[in-house]
């Protein structure tokens, strides 16, 4: 089944962290595509991802870009087989429990947000 | 193995130039062409590497227009476009077509404006960088480059110790090295405390962590190594090229401070050689940050995962030091005009090992690498070069 970003928009608006299982090598991946990263199987299906996880990295960001303030942090958060990049929204710090508890929208796009559980 | 002579480089200043992107570029191109005393009617083919014009400056189908400034309207001509690895791809592909037979002898080079001065501001100039990072799961977030190169070493921080004083040291070394080099955009003596003073811009980076938006052009000329001593220009040997890639986006990648792509194209590069890392005298590495150098010197297998920032602070990368990295001064001191920043490592590889750089000249320059990375470590060119035998 195939995930678009649409689908995958549309998921993290509703709360859910949305990803792909290949169906021939297992791989799970935190964003949509068309085929398997590492086997190129076409073979993929939708799955929920856990809406916790562990910051992999993180970093506060001063010098934003055009449309931004700065002062905000972004992190690459582990969860389950994948990881997802998202802002954070308090102090955590490589190695923390965070969750999924919002959405960061720019321009109409969307982005997850996490905090400490 | 020999692949392909470098017999002729050209590079302007790093820094602020109020000249249009073509006449930029002819301020690079003639002087590779005079110093490798090949003429127009010489070359079999153009390949040009720009990253960011068709954003920064509503510029596109650069290619023709630099070429007709150029007076070269015969020759086939194309543009390259792999983020800040641009002119590496540029020459890669290059240096393969003469290695292939497919040309003789061809110009390769990149350009670039990035300076507030003569375009964006720095608020535009950040979104404009940040087109690299993953439009649809990374860009909503406001990654920033800065923030993508920050998220690579903050890992490498928690996973090695790599200290913030450890990064100042980089950045103090290529100031130091970029101070001896006229064509560069920054130099001088700074000290770690003037580093860690300075404002942040993503942590761990403070200013003088990052390189400069920087306006720039260089050229290369690329032959076959039949024809390598047939020119004016002393030829320097490509030995090996490799072009190593990666997932994008960063939560695709399997590790962040790994930076596999650096990985397999060092492996690809020093295969191709028949050289060992041990081998290297001396690199010059994408240091857009200097976490970046720190992983780049580890990717490169000069110093075990984790040492490259012990080994930076021990001077084991300054110039008189084991493996001298960066003696342009690197991104950081040099500057960083995204598309011309891979054909500048050749320039400088090149000068190098002629020994024609003065006062940072390596010692005994006879085997160097570049490594040349775009966008987040998506794609990373390695280069070795080597004395012409």
């Amino acid at each position: 089944m195939s995930l678009t970003y649409n689908d995958w928009a549309e998921a993290v608006r509703d709360g859910e962290l949305v990803g792909l299982e290949c169906d021939d090598c297992g791989n799970v991946t935190g964003a949509p595509k068309a085929a398997c990263t590492d086997c190129g199987s076409r073979s993929l299906s939708r799955v929920s991802l856990p809406v916790e996880g562990t910051v992999y990295s993180e970093t506060t960001v001063a010098v934003a870009p055009e449309g931004l303030e700065g002062g905000y942090r972004v992190g690459v958060v582990e969860v389950g087989e994948t990881r997802v990049l998202g802002r954070l929204d308090d102090e955590a710090e490589i190695g923390d429990e965070v969750e999924f508890l919002d959405v960061f929208e720019k321009d109409g796009e969307p982005a997850p947000v996490f905090g400490s559980k | 193995m020999t692949k392909a002579t470098v017999v002729g480089v050209g590079m302007t200043e790093f820094g602020v130039h109020e000249r249009t992107l073509p006449e930029l570029f002819a301020d690079a191109a003639f002087p590779a062409l005079d110093d490798a005393g090949v003429t127009q009617d010489e070359l079999d083919a153009f390949y040009f590497g720009n990253a960011m014009s068709g954003l920064s400056e509503n510029e596109t189908h650069l290619a023709p227009k630099v070429a007709t400034h150029l007076g070269m309207t015969d020759v086939p001509f194309q543009r390259f476009e792999d983020a800040c690895a641009t002119s590496a791809n540029a020459f890669k592909n290059a240096v393969q077509a003469v290695e292939a037979g497919v040309h003789d002898t061809v110009l390769v080079g990149g350009v670039e404006r990035c300076t507030p001065e003569t375009g964006l501001d720095t608020p535009e100039m950040t979104r404009v960088f940040a087109s690299a990072s993953h439009r649809q799961y990374e860009q909503p977030a406001g990654l920033t480059f800065p923030g993508v190169f920050a998220l690579l070493t903050k890992r490498h921080m928690h996973e090695y110790g790599t200290t913030e004083e450890q990064l100042a040291e980089v950045a103090v070394k290529n100031h130091y090295h970029g101070s001896m080099n006229d064509r560069a955009h920054f130099g001088g003596e700074k000290t770690v405390e003037e580093v860690l003073e300075g404002p942040v811009v993503a942590d761990p980076f403070r200013l003088m962590d990052c390189c400069p938006f920087s306006d720039g052009a260089s050229a290369v000329v690329v032959t076959s190594d039949g024809l390598g001593d047939s020119f004016d220009g002393e030829g320097v040997d490509v030995t090996g090229v490799g072009h190593g890639v990666d997932a994008v986006p960063l939560g695709d990648k399997d590790s962040l401070p790994e930076t596999k792509a650096a990985r397999d194209g060092a492996q690809e590069a020093y295969d191709e050689a028949g050289v060992a890392a041990g081998d290297v005298d001396f690199a010059e590495v994408h240091d857009c940050f200097t976490g970046a150098e720190v992983l780049a010197t580890e990717a490169l297998g000069f110093f075990e995962d984790g040492e490259g920032g012990p080994a930076a602070a021990e001077g084991r990368t300054r110039l008189g030091g084991e493996v001298p990295v960066n003696p342009s001064g690197g991104l950081k001191a040099k500057g960083h005009p995204i598309g011309a920043t891979g054909t500048a490592q050749i320039t400088e590889i090149t000068e190098q090992i002629r020994g024609e750089v003065g006062a940072r000249q390596v010692e005994d320059a006879r085997t160097g690498v570049a490594h040349n990375l775009g966008g987040d470590s998506g794609t990373t060119v390695i280069t070795v070069m080597e004395e012409r035998a």
